[in-house]
C-alpha cells in the first residue's frame, strides 16, 4: 500500500532521450498501466522505478521515501519480467524462497510462506519442478509468487502476458487483476496492448516517444483521447476533416457537410480553424429510415459491408467523405445492402474535436 | 522422416570415422610402443611388456618432468580460469566498440603460432631484464598467455546464453550485486568456466613451443623432457611417458564431463 511519485523523471542515452520528464502520481492500491508503442520508453521508466536504470534527472518516491539513489535490493519492489526470469538452476520452491533467504528469514518461516503463496497462486505440489517443466502460464504464476512472497511495497509488471498464447492471455488478464485487487498492492503494468490496459487498469498513462501524453481512466482515455496519437493508438476512430469555431470553454462549433453542431475540444481556439472530428465506428449510427433525437444526421450511401460475426462493419459515404460504422449483428436489425441510401450520423456528445 | 535423415547422414558417418581414425590411431600406436618389449621404439612392438613403464616410473628425468607439468598445468588452469572468466564477464558487460576490440586482442594468442609467442616472450623477458626469464614464473606467464583466451572464449559463449534479467530479478528480490553474481550468474555459466578450465589444463600440460623457449634443464615440462630424450636415444620410455600423459588428460576430461553433467542434472539448460 504505497503511493508512487515520479518527479520529472528523465533518462537520456547519449543524445537520445528514452524517457522525457515524466511527472506522475500513482495512488495507493492503484492498478496503473503504462501504455504505448514499442520503443516509447515504458520499460525504461519501469526499470528506473525498479532501480536497474539510473535516471539522468528527476526523482522517484515510494510513499515518503526518496528511492532515486537506492540500489534495486534496497527498494523492496517486486518486478515480473516479460520472460519471467525463473532461475533455471533452482526448483520452484527455491525460486520462491530466494527473496526470503536474502532477507534472512528463518527456515521454518520460509517453508510456511512458500506453501502459502503456492496455494495463493494455485500451484500446490509444484515445489520440486524446474522452469523447463512449467508452461508459460505456470512460469508466470511462479514469477508472481516469487515477488509476492516477499510482500513488496509495489508491484511492477513488464509486458507479462506477451509471451503467452491468446487463450492463456485472456485467462491471466483477469487472474492478475483479481490477485492485485485482493492484495491491494500498488501496481505499474507496462503493455503495448490497449485491450490489456483497458480491461485491467484503474488508470492508464499513454506514452508517445518518451513522453507521457495522457493520463486517465480507461473510459476517459477511450472516450476522450487527448491527441491524435492517442486517438489512433487506442481503438479505431474515424478522423473527419471539419472546421471548428470558438464557442464556450471546452466546446467548439463544428461545421461539417452542411451541418453545424457543438462538440468537445481540448485547449482553447480563438478563430475558425481546420480540425478533425474523432468518431468511433461504434458511435456512427446508421439506419435506413430514422435516427434517434440528438444525433446529427446526414444523408449517406452504403459503400461496402464486411461481415465479422458479432458485428457488421459498413463503409459509409457522406458527401464524399467515407467513414466506418459498426453495427451489432442482431436479428431485429435488418442488414444494410451496398448502394442503399441511408441516414448516418453521431451524437456530438460522443465525439472529440482534435486541433492540429 | 528418420529414413530420409539416415540417407543424408552417411557422408557424416564417413567423416566421423575418418576423424576417429586420425585421432585414435596415433594414440594407440603410442600406447603400444610404450608397452614394447624390445629395446627401441618400433612398431609393431616386439612383444608386450611393462618394461618401459617401469623405466618411466623410475626415471630421474621423466617423473619430475611429469609432476612439474602437472603442477604447471594446475597453476596455469587456476590463473587462466580466474582472469579469463573475469575478463569475459567484464568485456560482455562493457559492450560497445572497446569490447569488440578487446575481444579481438584476447583471441590473438590463439591465432599466433606458439613459436612466435614463445620467442616474443623470451625476447621480451631478456631485453627488459625482468627477473622472470628462465624461472618458473616466466614459464607460467607464457602458459597463462596461451590458455587464457580459451577460457575467455568458452565463458563468453556461456554468457551469450545467460539472461541478464535473471540477475535483475535476483537484485530486486534483495540480493546485492555480489550475491546475485555468486548465486545466479556463476552457477549458470559454470559449464563454460569448467570447459575453459579443462582446456587450459590440457593445453598447458601438452604445451611445447612456448615451453621450449622458457624452460631450463631443471624446469622441464614433460613435452620438453620427451623431446630432449628422443634427440639422444630413441627409447620407448618416452612413449611410456606418453601413456601417462594420455591417462591424465583422459581422466581429467571424464571427471569434468561428470561435473558438467551433474550441473545439467540439477537444472542447467
Ligand atoms: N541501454 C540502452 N542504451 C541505449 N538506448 C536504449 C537503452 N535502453 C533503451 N534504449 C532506447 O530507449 C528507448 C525506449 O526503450 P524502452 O524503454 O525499452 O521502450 P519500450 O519498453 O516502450 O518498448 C528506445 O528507443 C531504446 O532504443
Ligand atoms: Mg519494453
Amino acid at each position: 500500500m504505497t503511493e508512487i511519485r515520479l518527479d520529472t523523471l528523465t533518462k537520456r542515452y547519449g543524445t537520445s532521450t528514452a524517457v522525457d520528464g515524466i511527472d506522475l502520481t500513482i495512488g495507493e492500491g492503484e492498478f496503473f498501466s503504462l501504455l504505448g508503442p514499442s520503443g516509447c520508453g515504458k520499460s525504461t521508466t519501469l526499470r528506473m522505478i525498479a532501480g536497474f536504470v539510473t535516471p539522468s534527472a528527476g526523482r522517484i518516491l515510494l510513499g515518503d521515501d526518496d528511492v532515486t539513489a537506492l540500489p534495486p535490493e534496497a527498494r523492496d519492489i517486486g518486478i515480473v519480467f516479460q520472460n519471467y526470469a525463473i532461475f533455471p538452476h533452482m526448483n520452484v520452491a527455491a525460486n520462491i524462497a530466494f527473496g526470503l533467504k536474502m532477507r534472512k528469514v528463518g527456515k521454518a518461516e520460509i517453508d510456511k510462506r512458500v506453501r502459502e503463496v503456492l496455494a495463493q497462486v494455485g500451484l500446490e505440489g509444484y515445489e520440486n519442478r524446474y522452469s523447463r517443466e512449467l508452461s508459460g502460464g505456470e512460469q508466470q504464476r511462479v514469477a508472481l509468487a516469487r515477488v509476492l512472497v516477499t510482500r513488496p511495497r509495489i508491484l511492477l509488471l513488464d509486458e507479462p502476458l506477451s509471451a503467452l498464447d491468446k487463450n492463456m492471455r485472456e485467462e491471466m488478464k483477469f487472474w492478475i487483476k483479481d490477485l492485485q485487487k485482493s492484495l491491494g498492492i500498488t501496481t505499474v503494468y507496462v503493455t503495448h496492448d490497449q485491450d490489456e490496459a483497458l480491461t485491467m487498469s484503474d488508470r492508464i498513462g499513454v506514452m508517445e516517444r518518451s513522453r507521457l501524453v495522457q493520463v486517465g481512466t480507461p473510459e476517459e482515455i477511450y472516450e476522450r483521447p487527448a491527441t491524435l496519437f492517442v486517438t489512433g493508438f487506442i481503438g479505431h476512430s474515424n478522423l473527419i476533416d471539419v472546421t471548428a469555431r470558438p464557442e464556450t470553454e471546452g466546446h467548439c462549433r463544428v461545421h461539417f457537410a452542411g451541418a453545424d453542431f457543438s462538440a468537445r475540444v481540448r485547449g482553447a481556439l480563438d478563430k475558425e480553424t481546420p480540425a478533425q472530428l474523432a468518431v468511433r465506428p461504434e458511435n456512427v449510427i446508421v439506419d435506413a429510415e430514422t435516427l434517434p433525437d440528438g444525433v446529427v444526421a446526414f444523408p449517406a450511401k452504403v459503400v461496402s459491408e464486411t461481415y465479422q460475426g458479432p458485428i457488421v462493419r459498413y463503409r459509409i459515404d457522406i458527401q464524399g467523405t467515407t467513414i466506418t460504422a459498426e453495427r451489432q449483428n442482431q436479428a431485429h436489425r435488418p442488414r444494410l445492402a451496398v448502394g442503399d441510401a441511408v441516414l448516418a450520423g453521431w451524437d456530438p456528445a460522443r465525439c472529440e474535436t482534435l486541433l492540429r | 522422416m528418420r529414413d530420409s535423415n539416415d540417407a543424408i547422414a552417411w557422408p557424416f558417418y564417413v567423416g566421423s570415422a575418418l576423424a576417429l581414425i586420425v585421432l585414435v590411431v596415433p594414440v594407440l600406436i603410442v600406447i603400444l610402443t610404450g608397452l614394447n618389449a624390445g629395446d627401441y621404439m618400433t612398431f609393431p612392438p616386439q612383444g608386450l611388456s611393462l618394461r618401459w613403464i617401469k623405466s618411466f616410473l623410475t626415471s630421474p628425468t621423466f617423473v619430475p618432468a611429469y609432476l612439474f607439468s602437472f603442477g604447471l598445468a594446475a597453476a596455469t588452469m587456476a590463473i587462466a580460469t580466474v582472469i579469463g572468466t573475469m575478463a569475459a564477464i567484464w568485456i560482455q558487460r562493457r559492450g560497445g566498440r572497446l569490447a569488440k576490440i578487446l575481444r579481438g586482442l584476447f583471441i590473438l594468442p590463439l591465432v599466433l603460432p606458439g613459436v612466435v609467442i614463445g620467442l616474443a616472450l623470451y625476447v621480451f623477458l631478456i631485453s627488459t631484464g625482468l627477473p622472470l626469464a628462465r624461472t618458473f614464473y616466466g614459464l607460467l606467464v607464457g602458459h597463462v598467455i596461451v590458455t587464457t583466451p580459451l577460457v575467455i572464449a568458452t565463458v563468453t559463449a556461456a554468457l551469450v546464453d545467460f539472461d541478464r534479467s535473471l540477475e535483475d530479478a535476483a537484485r530486486s528480490l534483495g540480493a546485492t550485486a555480489w550475491q546475485a553474481f555468486f548465486r545466479i550468474t556463476l552457477p549458470l555459466i559454470s559449464g563454460g568456466i569448467g570447459a575453459g578450465a579443462l582446456f587450459a589444463f590440457i593445453v598447458s600440460f601438452g604445451q611445447f613451443e612456448v615451453s621450449l623457449f622458457l624452460s631450463t634443464p631443471d624446469l622441464q615440462p614433460l613435452p620438453i623432457a620427451i623431446y630432449t630424450s628422443l634427440r639422444y636415444r630413441f627409447e620407448p620410455t618416452a612413449a611410456a611417458a606418453g601413456i601417462f600423459a594420455i591417462a591424465l588428460v583422459v581422466t581429467s576430461t571424464v571427471i569434468s564431463a561428470r561435473l558438467v553433467n551433474f550441473r545439467r542434472l540439477f537444472g542447467g539448460r
